[in-house]
């Protein structure tokens, strides 16, 4: 089988194509923007180093989440064990004065368990499979599910959703 | 998908995550950065291989075959002459392509005594392990790529001492580096580990411990590059992998991302003598 390595033009466009998926799977595991963003560089030029592992461009949003992940795992190792309060006050859901306001989608997943934040985003943000998410996050299907279960009730509290 | 799971994927695109307004420019940026002229890791390391039984090996589907290949053992010009009690006497030879997971494994198969046999044995059952692994990953996996490459090299070979390294490297879209090193001890014909070379009665891990720690902490606070996880860090496993540098120091090898972000490689630190020659045997 002739393998085609990614030009960069191409590469490119498929970078800018899930640019927002890239920087919201890396928010969800870490919470905070500019380490996001600090993820998603580190993985665009890993990713480009390594396009020849890539068999199939139609894979690529897949793939390149895979390698987002690594990288938003290596930030995650590389702090401190405690963070400052300050540091993610802007991430986390603001108390709502008005008891008629809802709070975001967004808000609610940002306030789930560090654990379950990644498999919620790309199932319900990304519209992937389980079996997708698996491979993307490196754990069993079944852990997955899992996941996914605990997040859909927590959700469903947060969002007091019936 | 129940209701509730359709309600909230309507939600995620009525709702989306806010996105910082300079994200598109850098991004952007980082794009127009890419130097596309330099090598990739694979086109090095073909490079540097040179496999020629690659093209063959890629027509291959969903098979590993092994290769008992004495001609390769003999043309491995690299390897150093060996001693009488420890040769490289051939090479078992894996490899796998389905278009998707592609494998290299080459094994060394060593002779001439109880101990050569012995790590013969253990590094046929670790490349068996790793090569196993692979294709439970590739039938999970499906078409993501995967690959695995193992090589070995003879790194000590005097009349007193023989290591043989083992280096493999799987790669699930980012690369994964892990080594295995085996002893033997010619003088008394043993397989050796770490635990080993220290008396039974000495915390030779502590010591040990306590000092890469110490040198994670040094090289961290002279160079801002440099990264390691201390916190993460409890201690050196009582076998960890080592090999003895030509100077004669001890030298402790750490797999990628155990101590260390991917980008550190696999570190590795030299053990001053005076930290551990008290607990030897």
């Amino acid at each position: 089988m002739t393998q085609t390595v990614l030009d960069k033009e191409t590469f490119c466009a498929q970078v800018v194509r899930h640019q927002d998926a890239l920087f919201r799977a890396a928010k969800a595991i870490l919470r905070s923007d500019e380490d996001a963003e600090d993820a998603v560089q580190e993985a665009i030029c890993a990713a480009f180093t390594n396009r020849d592992s890539l068999r199939d461009v139609e894979k690529f949003k897949s793939w390149m989440l895979r390698i987002l992940t690594n990288k938003c795992y290596d930030i995650c190792r590389k702090r401190k064990p405690t963070v400052a309060l300050e540091d993610v006050a802007d991430t986390l859901p603001a108390a709502s004065t008005d008891p008629t306001e809802r709070m975001t989608l967004w808000q609610a997943v940002l306030s789930l368990g560090d654990e379950l934040r990644a498999a919620v985003t790309l199932f319900y943000y990304d519209g992937l499979s389980i079996r997708e998410i698996s491979g993307i996050l490196g754990i069993s299907e079944a852990a997955v599910k899992t996941r996914l279960s605990r997040g859909r009730a927590r959700l469903r509290q947060l969002l007091d959703e019936k | 998908m129940d209701q509730f799971d359709e309600m909230l994927r309507e939600r995620a695109m009525r709702e989306p995550c806010p996105i910082p307004a300079d994200y598109a420019g850098r991004v952007f940026a980082v794009c127009a950065a890419l130097d596309e002229t330099e090598e990739t890791p694979k086109q090095k390391r073909t490079a540097r291989h040179r496999w020629p039984v690659w093209a063959a090996a890629v027509l291959a589907l969903f098979i590993a075959v092994p290769n008992v290949s004495p001609a390769a053992a003999a043309a491995m010009a690299d390897m150093p002459v060996l001693g009488a009690i420890v040769e490289v006497i051939t090479f078992h030879r894996y490899t796998y392509d389905d278009g998707h997971g592609s494998a290299n494994v080459t094994v060394p198969e060593l002779s001439g005594s109880d101990a050569a046999q012995e790590v013969s044995n253990q590094v046929q059952a670790y490349t068996d392990q790793l090569i196993l692994q692979f294709q439970k990953d590739c039938e999970t996996l499906g078409e993501s790529y995967e690959s695995l490459d193992v090589t070995s090299a003879v790194i000590t070979d005097t009349d007193s001492w023989f290591t043989l390294r083992v280096d493999a490297e799987e790669i699930q879209a980012s690369g994964y580096q892990f080594s295995r090193f085996y002893h033997i001890d010619k003088a008394n014909g043993q397989v050796v580990t770490l635990k080993d070379l220290f008396r039974e009665d000495i915390d030779y891990v502590t010591a040990l411990s306590d000092e890469v720690r110490r040198q994670m902490e040094e090289q961290m606070a002279e160079n801002p590059e440099v990264s390691y996880f201390p916190e993460e860090f409890t201690a050196i496993d009582p076998d960890q992998n080592f090999y003895w540098a030509a100077d004669g120091s001890l030298v402790l090898v750490f797999d990628e991302y155990t101590i260390a972000p991917g980008y550190m490689g696999m570190p590795e630190f030299t053990i001053p003598a005076d930290v551990y020659e008290n607990l030897l045997k």
